[in-house]
C-alpha cells in the first residue's frame, strides 16, 4: 500500500505516482508553509487516542502480540507538552523565530523534502520520524520496514483525517529495500535522508543519496551499565527489571554490565549474585512458555558458541529460569545473547575510555551505579568515552523529554538557515 | 556404522521398546564417532561431562548434549570433509540465517528401509504411475534448501508420468505461478492417471481458497493424493484448522480426507515422520523425543509443553545425534490416539520466533564480527 494525499492507494499507482511526485512535491514546497501549531495540535490530538486505547482493536490487526505494549514506549513523545520541551531544548526559546544579526536576519527554513527509512524493530519509529519531520515543517517521504504491516498507514491516516492541511506533507510507500530504482527516485527528490537501522540500510542510503543531500544516520548502538563500588539493592533490582522489560533489543538496552574493578573473580561473584535478581525480574514479567524459550535458546546457544569456539573456558555461566548471567574475563563491549542473558565484564576506570573508544559511533546509553559523590566524576569520564547518554540504573531505556538523540538535535538537522542581508 | 543400520532395518517401524536397545547402541556409537571426528562437538562433550560409554538406558538419552538449530545456523560443525559427503543441505532460513548440514552416504542407505517400510506403512507408495503437481520450489542445482529435495522425492513414491511446479525458477529466483498449477489441476482431472498434490500446507490453503473464489473445482481421478510437507510457518500464513484444509481439499479437489498425508521433518532430523490417520506424528523407531522445560532444559512429563528435542543417531556428517528446535510442543502416550500405532505422538504448538529478532542493537554488533573485538 501506498499512503498519499491523505489516502491509501494500491501499489499498482505506484508509478503513476513516482512520474508526478516531483511536481507534488514543488508544489507543496511553494505554497504556504506548515506551521508549527497545526503539527503540534494534530500529533498530541492523535497521541491522545492512541493512548486512551480507542484504535486498539484497529491496531491489533497490524501488530503481532505484544507488541502493542512496545507501541506504548513511543506514545508518550505525541504529547503537546513533551514535543514542545524538544521544540524549546533543540530550537531555544526562540524556536523558528528570525534571529537578528548585526547586518542581516537569520531565518529558519524546513531543509525541503526528508526521506524517512524506518527499523522494523520499535513499532511506531516511522510516525515518531515523520513527526519530527512535520514539525520542522518539511515534506515527509516515509519508507515503511518490512516488519511494518499497516501500523504507520493507519496511524498516517488517522493524523491526516483530522488535520487535512498535513496530507500533502506525508507520503509513505512500502517497499522493501531491493527495489533500488524507485528508493533511488526517492532519494533523488529528497534534501535530506533519515535512515534508521543497521549498517546494511545505513550503507545502502549513503550510496543512493545524491551528493548534497544531508544524511541523518539514526543507526544502531551499543549500551550498558556501569557500576562502582557497592550499589543499592533497589539500584541493582532496577537494572534487572530493565533488562527483562527491554529483552536487550534496543540501542539503549543493557548489554554488558561493567564493573570499576580489574578483578575478574569480583564480575563472577557479582554475576553469580544478580542471577536471581534477575530470574525474579524476568518471571515477574513472564506471560507464556515463548518468552522463557526464546530466552534459553538464545543463552544456550550463545554459551555452546563460545564451547565451540574454544572461548568459554575462563568464563562462568549461570543460567536461571528465562535468563542467564555470563562473566566474561575480557573487557570489549559487545552484544549480549539478549531475551534477557547478560554480559558482566571486569573494566577498572583507569581503563574505561581507551576500551569504549573501540566502539566509537556506536555507544550510546551507560546506565550509571555509584556513589553520589563519585557520579560526576564518573559521568564525565564516560561522556569523554562517547557515550550520549547517561541515566541511572534501570532508566537505560526511559525517554527524557529534550534530550538529544545520539549526540545530536535532530530538529535543527532537519532544518537549515537562510541568512538575508537588511 | 552397523548399529545405526541395525536400527534403521529393524522391521517394526513403530516399536520403540523392541528398538530401545539397538537405538542406545547406535546413539553411543554415533555420539563417540562425532566426539572423535568434530571438535566443537568434543568440547561441548566434555564441557557439559558426557561421555556416551555412560548410554546405558532410554533415560540417558536426556544427558546427551543437546545442540540448538540455532547453533548450526551460526556455527559451521561438520565430522567430515565436504569432499566425503554425499551432499549438503540448508533448512528454510526466513530471515538469511539457516542450518547447513551435511549428509554422509551411510545415512542415505539408512534412510532407504526408512522411508520405504514408512511410505508403505502409510500407503504413500503406489506402482500405479501418477501425475505431480508441486506446491513448492522447481529443483535447482543453487536451490540445497532440505524441503526442495524432500517434494522432489516425493514425487518417486509413485512412477511419475509428468510434474509441474508452483514456484518456477526464472533465472536466479522464483516466481510463484500457482495459476499455472491449477490450470495444471483442471487437465490432470480429465487424465486417466491420479494426480498427486505435494507441498506446503499454506500454499495449498491459499490455492484452495482462490479456487474455490473462482468456482473452479475439479473432481480428481480416484487414487488421487495430497501430500503436505515443509510445514506451516514456511510462508507466514495463518495456520488453519486442519479440518477446514481437509474438507477444501475434498470440496475443491475432490481428495478424501484419508487420500491426504501429512511429513514432519527437518533437515538437522531428517527422520520421516507421518501423520497417522487421527492426523498425529507418532514417533518412529528411528527416533526419540524429549520435551524441555522452556525456562530450565530439563525433560518434562508426558504432556506438558516444552522445547522439543529430537533425537537419532542418523547422521555421521554432522552432530546432529540430539537438537532443539525453536518449535514448542508436547508429547502424548500413543494408545490415547486410538490409530494402533502404540508410539508416542508429537504435537508441534508452534514456533517461538528466534528469526523474527531484528533488533538494533543486534545490527551493532553485525559489523563487528560478531561483537568481538581483540
Amino acid at each position: 500500500m501506498i499512503f498519499a494525499h491523505g489516502s491509501l492507494l494500491p501499489d499498482s499507482r505506484l508509478p503513476g505516482l513516482l512520474a508526478g511526485l516531483e511536481g507534488e512535491l514543488n508544489a507543496a514546497l511553494a505554497g504556504p508553509p506548515l506551521p508549527a501549531e497545526t503539527v503540534l495540535a494534530a500529533l498530541d490530538a492523535l497521541g491522545r487516542r492512541l493512548a486512551a486505547g480507542e484504535f486498539d482493536a484497529l491496531l491489533r490487526r497490524f501488530l503481532p502480540a505484544g507488541e502493542l505494549a512496545r507501541l506504548g514506549e513511543v506514545l508518550p513523545l505525541f504529547t503537546r507538552d513533551v514535543l514542545e520541551e524538544k521544540l524549546r531544548a533543540e530550537l531555544g526559546p526562540e524556536r523558528f523565530s528570525p534571529r537578528e544579526r548585526r547586518q542581516t536576519t537569520a531565518r529558519f527554513l524546513p531543509l525541503g523534502v526528508l526521506l524517512h527509512v524506518a527499523a522494523g524493530n520499535q513499532p511506531g519509529l516511522g510516525l515518531f520520524s515523520v513527526a519530527e519531520g512535520l514539525l520542522t515543517g518539511n515534506v515527509n517521504l516515509l519508507k515503511l520496514p518490512r516488519e511494518d504491516k499497516g501500523l504507520s498507514l493507519a496511524a498516517l491516516s488517522l493524523l491526516t483525517e483530522a488535520a487535512p492541511e498535513l496530507a500533502g506533507f506525508v507520503y509513505a510507500f512500502d517497499l522493501p529495500s531491493s527495489r533500488t530504482a524507485e528508493l533511488t527516485a526517492l532519494a533523488g527528490l529528497a534534501d535530506g535522508i533519515a535512515v534508521w537501522g543497521g549498517d546494511g540500510a545505513v550503507e545502502t542510503f549513503r550510496h543512493l543519496a545524491p551528493p548534497g543531500c544531508r544524511l541523518m544516520e539514526w543507526g544502531h548502538r551499543l549500551s550498558f551499565a556501569y557500576l562502582s563500588g557497592p550499589p543499592a539493592a533497589q539500584e541493582l533490582d532496577a537494572l534487572a527489571a530493565h533488562i527483562a522489560a527491554t529483552g536487550q533489543r534496543l540501542c539503549s538496552s543493557c548489554q554488558v554490565i561493567f564493573l570499576d574493578t580489574g578483578d575478574f573473580s569480583a564480575a563472577r561473584a557479582f554475576a553469580e549474585a544478580f542471577l536471581p535478581r534477575l530470574e525474579r525480574a524476568v518471571l515477574a514479567r513472564r506471560t507464556g512458555p515463548w518468552e522463557s524459550a526464546r530466552a534459553a535458546l538464545s543463552g544456550y546457544t550463545a554459551f555452546l558458541e563460545r564451547v565451540t569456539a574454544g572461548r568459554e573456558p575462563g568464563e562462568a555461566f549461570f543460567r536461571g529460569r528465562g535468563c542467564s548471567v555470563t562473566a566474561r574475563p575480557d573487557r570489549e563491549l559487545e552484544l549480549s545473547p539478549m531475551e534477557g542473558n547478560v554480559l558482566v565484564k571486569p573494566l577498572p576506570r583507569s581503563e574505561l575510555l581507551p576500551v569504549l573508544r573501540r566502539q566509537k559511533g556506536r555507544l550510546q546509553t551507560a546506565g550509571l551505579l555509584c556513589a553520589e559523590e563519585e557520579r560526576e566524576a564518573l559521568t564525565a569520564l564516560l561522556a569523554r568515552a562517547g557515550v550520549t547518554r547517561i541515566t541511572r540504573a534501570g532508566r537505560l531505556s526511559d525517554a527524557f523529554p529534550g534530550e538529544g538523540h545520539d549526540g545530536e538535535y535532530p530538529l535543527r538537522r532537519y532544518l537549515r538557515v537562510v541568512d538575508v542581508e537588511n | 556404522m552397523p548399529s545405526r543400520q541395525a536400527l534403521f532395518w529393524h522391521p517394526r517401524p513403530y516399536d520403540l521398546p523392541a528398538s530401545d536397545a539397538l537405538f542406545l547402541r547406535a546413539a553411543a556409537d554415533n555420539c563417540a564417532y562425532h566426539i572423535a571426528h568434530c571438535p566443537g562437538y568434543a568440547a561441548i562433550c566434555r564441557r557439559l561431562d558426557f561421555d556416551p560409554k555412560s548410554l546405558r538406558s532410554t533415560e540417558d538419552l536426556a544427558r546427551i548434549p543437546v545442540l540448538p538449530t540455532l547453533l548450526f545456523k551460526r556455527e559451521a560443525l561438520f565430522s567430515m570433509p565436504e569432499r566425503r559427503m554425499a551432499m549438503r543441505v540448508t533448512s528454510s532460513g526466513t530471515s538469511g540465517t539457516f542450518s547447513r548440514i551435511g549428509f554422509d552416504w551411510g545415512s542415505l542407505l539408512a534412510e532407504v528401509p526408512m522411508v520405504l517400510r514408512l511410505g508403505a506403512r502409510h500407503r504413500l507408495i503406489s506402482g500405479v504411475p501418477a501425475h505431480c503437481v508441486v506446491l513448492g520450489y522447481q529443483p535447482h542445482r543453487d536451490n540445497h534448501a532440505g524441503v526442495t529435495r524432500t517434494m522432489y522425492g516425493l514425487t518417486f513414491f509413485s512412477p511419475p508420468l509428468s510434474r509441474t511446479y508452483a514456484l518456477q525458477r526464472r533465472g536466479t529466483s522464483y516466481i510463484p505461478d500457482l495459476d499455472g498449477a491449477a490450470h495444471a489441476l483442471e487437465r490432470l482431472a480429465a487424465s486417466p492417471f491420479p494426480t498427486r498434490v505435494i507441498g506446503f500446507p499454506s500454499y495449498l490453503w491459499f490455492g484452495l481458497q482462490q479456487l474455490e473464489a473462482l468456482g473452479r473445482t475439479v473432481r480428481l481421478r480416484p487414487g488421487s493424493r495430497i501430500i503436505l510437507a515443509g510445514g506451516w510457518k514456511e510462508h507466514g500464513a495463518q495456520e488453519v484448522a486442519k479440518s477446514a484444509l481437509y474438507a477444501a481439499a475434498e470440496r475443491v479437489l475432490g481428495v478424501p480426507p484419508d487420500h491426504i498425508h501429512e511429513l514432519f521433518g527437518a533437515v538437522e532430523h531428517p527422520v520421516f515422520y507421518n501423520a497417522c490417520p487421527n492426523h498425529r506424528f507418532h514417533v518412529p523407531i528411528y527416533s526419540r523425543v524429549l520435551i524441555r522445560d522452556p525456562e530450565t532444559l530439563a525433560p518434562l512429563p508426558m504432556g506438558e509443553v516444552g522445547l522439543i528435542n529430537l533425537i537419532s543417531p542418523l547422521m555421521t556428517a554432522t552432530p546432529t545425534l540430539s537438537v532443539m528446535t525453536d518449535d514448542l510442543g508436547y508429547l502424548e502416550p500413543g494408545d490415547a490416539c486410538g490409530c494402533g500405532i502404540p508410539s508416542p505422538a508429537l504435537t508441534i504448538v508452534g514456533r517461538v520466533g528466534m528469526s523474527d529478532i531484528r533488533t538494533c542493537a543486534a545490527g551493532a554488533a553485525e559489523l563487528l564480527g560478531k561483537g568481538e573485538m581483540g
